[in-house]
């Protein structure tokens, strides 16, 4: 899975946003607003990964049960998937 | 080609309608000061106009054109951040309310005016333009004015802005930066080439640092306007 081209992650005034630049407008013309864990994971899917990955690359950032981390991130990749911003 | 000053920059622009001659009147410029561009409203700016909001007539939809132009040059030039809100300024001072269209910016701003008198001025009441200069912001009145037609060719700084929602008990508070953030970026005008995207998060992380930003739930009468103008010209110290 990766981000498609095209949607930026940016930190502005203490907050994770994702906004949409160049062609990509013509798909998503909102705002998104992640959280700390969704920007950690957003910047991963931006290079490419599967949700192992994702998976065990939140477990050794955060102190989290790997049971619940792996919940979060199905969900995370949920709405990624219905918002149409991974490919 | 007519030329014209609006928030602070000079300019040459070929229209053809006299609606944009008319709105743009107040703003004619015939001063020292050198055109920073020129513009030429084409059919085809008049046509992509439509295409985002076809009920328009023609003349109206060249008046959007020309503040498209005026909004990308502004952004990329002229440190500009186009915000839709209502624009007052009182004892100098500019207070921007900001809503969804139909909430009642334009309403609060009425209310303060009642409140106020003449100690209370329209900047803009619809589209004003926000500039970045010499380390602080300012507010410009803009031709684009709204249903009303209300505001005037000056400038204010800026001193808060106030989101604003329907309530029947009037309440205010201080508002968050992130909570800010959201409703600022739908009510402007966002680039979609990424430098000016970064250039316009780049000018709102500053903003929020520079200006006091205000939650505001209000109803539409007298007693919501003392309670948001004394809280938000109080904050500073300031006493009125």
């Amino acid at each position: 899975m990766k981000i498609k081209e095209g949607f930026i992650l940016r930190e502005v005034a203490g907050s994770y946003i994702v906004v949409a630049v160049g062609s990509a407008v013509k798909e998503f013309n909102g705002v998104i607003n992640l959280n700390e864990t969704g920007a950690f994971l957003w910047k991963i899917l931006e290079k490419g990964a599967e949700k192992e990955d994702l998976i065990s690359a939140l477990l050794a950032e955060y102190e989290v049960e790997e049971e619940l981390a792996t919940k979060d991130i199905e969900k995370f990749i949920e709405k990624l998937e219905s918002a149409k911003l991974i490919k | 080609m007519p030329r014209y000053k609006i928030a602070g920059v000079v300019f040459d622009a070929k229209i053809r309608y006299k609606y944009t001659a008319r709105i743009c009147k107040d703003y004619e410029y015939d001063g020292e000061e050198q055109p920073e561009f020129s513009t030429v409203i084409t059919d085809q700016d008049i046509a992509s106009e439509k295409a985002l909001a076809e009920d328009f007539p023609e003349p109206y939809l060249e008046g959007l054109a020309l503040f498209r132009k005026l909004c990308d040059y502004t952004l990329s030039k002229a440190d500009g951040i186009i915000f839709h809100s209502s624009a007052i300024a009182v004892d100098g001072k500019a207070y921007l309310f900001t809503a969804p269209s139909g909430t009642g910016k334009s309403t609060h701003a009425r209310l303060w005016r009642e409140l106020l008198g003449d100690r209370a001025v329209m900047v803009n009441d619809d589209k004003p333009i926000i500039r970045y200069q010499d380390g602080k912001f300012y507010v410009y009145g803009t031709p684009w004015t709204g249903k009303h037609n209300l505001g005037n060719n000056m400038r204010a700084e800026i001193k808060a802005i106030c989101k604003i929602s329907q309530a029947k008990e009037n309440t205010i508070r201080k508002a968050t930066p992130q909570e800010m953030l959201m409703v600022v970026l739908n009510q402007t005008v966002r680039p979609t080439v990424e430098y000016k995207m970064d250039k316009l998060l780049g000018l709102i992380d500053k903003m929020f640092k520079s200006v006091e930003l205000y939650s505001l739930g209000c109803n539409v009468s007298r007693e919501a306007a003392e309670l948001s103008y004394n809280y938000m010209s109080k904050e500073n110290g300031d006493e009125n």
